[in-house]
């Protein structure tokens, strides 16, 4: 979204469709449309990880979810990144 | 959007993209000049507020307060969206074929390769699980109680901050009564004044008959010592004349007369016994 990054808990206001508002067609230009720049993108990283933060960890009863998840995903990630090496200890050849 | 309003003047005009930062320590001056001044001409001891402030509209709304519970999760790893998304579709079961599946095909076509860690990766989170499980609740509980006395902190310095005020307040009031009750004060000193004249009135009053009676009394007593004086002055006079008109012929004729009358009694008083 091209709001402001300065808010951390505050409602951000849209000035332009969301993601799941596009329609499929419209896809590449909405990608163009994006905020590219080294702010942008800085601005993107945040809204993204207040969004996250706000919504499972900055409340009052919160639970294990807002860490596991981030645990997962890095599990994932890491997966990821030593399947190249993984590969070579599969139990079968062919699939 | 840098070179039309000029530098230092903040741009209304939110919707032209990559707006400045405000929030941001430093994004005041990205993307502008360093900050110089407006008219070099005038020099820097002129103040030259050209600066205009707030500019866009201040957010109205309330700010909204820190949610009760955090998004809804399942399994603890997928947040519930996902299963709303897929529900219209699949309906309640479709997510967990799906990871089902998804699981299945990963282990068929080792996708995932079982090794030696995946055994302790098993037992690794069978044991968080477990733990997760049986210690959740209380940990939950502590922590909740932790950010309970915290709030309550909080809320008892409120709360003393509104009493005193509070305080302050009906102080003030009592205070505004009390001039109300000024009068009484003013009656009381204006009768003690008209008591405190009084009593000069009638000191001085007893004063000037006092002073009044004494000179009256100097005058009689004047007076009186005024006809002593000529009393016995006339006496005096009086009797020295008449001493002075006695001649020495007279005292004797008169002392000869008396000598014989006093013979005359002589002769009559020896009938009478003497006492």
């Amino acid at each position: 979204m091209a709001s402001p990054a300065c808010f951390s808990s505050f409602s951000v206001p849209v000035k332009e469709k969301k993601l799941m508002e596009v329609k499929l067609g419209e896809l590449p230009g909405w990608i163009l449309m994006r905020d590219f720049t080294p702010k942008g993108i800085a601005g993107a990283f945040q809204r993204g990880y207040y969004r996250y933060y706000n919504k499972y960890i900055n409340v009052k009863k919160g639970g294990v979810a807002g860490i596991s998840m981030v645990l997962a995903a890095y599990v994932l990630f890491n997966y990821c990144r030593s399947y190249k090496e993984l590969k070579h200890e599969r139990l079968r050849k062919y699939h | 959007s840098d070179g039309a309003p000029g530098p230092g003047h903040w741009d209304a005009d939110a919707a032209a993209g990559g707006l400045v930062d405000l929030a941001v320590p430093g994004g005041a001056f990205s993307g502008r000049r360093a900050p110089c001044l407006k008219n070099p001409v005038l020099g820097p001891g002129v103040l030259q507020a050209i600066r205009i402030f707030h500019t866009r509209q201040p957010s109205l709304a309330p700010i909204p307060c820190v949610p009760e519970y955090g998004g809804k999760v399942c399994l603890g790893l997928i947040p519930k969206e996902f299963f709303q998304f897929l529900y219209p579709k699949t309906g309640v079961r479709g997510p967990y074929v799906l990871g089902t599946g998804l699981i299945l095909y990963s282990l068929s076509k080792e996708i995932y390769v079982i090794t030696a860690e995946t055994f302790s990766a098993i037992s690794t989170i069978g044991l968080l699980i477990y733990v997760v499980k049986k210690y959740g609740a209380s940990i939950g509980e502590f922590a909740d109680k932790l950010s309970e006395q915290k709030i309550a902190q909080l809320e008892e310095v409120k709360q003393a901050s509104i009493q005193q005020i509070q305080d302050a307040i009906d102080t003030e009031k009592s205070q505004q009564a009390l001039v109300q009750k000024r009068h009484y004060l003013f009656d009381v000193q204006r009768n003690n004044i008209a008591m405190a004249l009084e009593l000069t009135y009638r000191e001085r009053l007893h004063r000037v008959y006092r002073e009044v009676k004494n000179r009256l009394d100097y005058h009689i007593s004047v007076q009186n010592m005024m006809r002593r004086k000529e009393q016995e002055h006339m006496i005096n006079w009086v009797e020295k004349h008449v001493v002075q008109s006695i001649s020495a012929q007279q005292e004797k004729e008169t002392i000869a007369k008396c000598i014989a009358g006093l013979k005359l009694l002589a002769k009559k008083a020896p009938s009478q016994p003497v006492l």
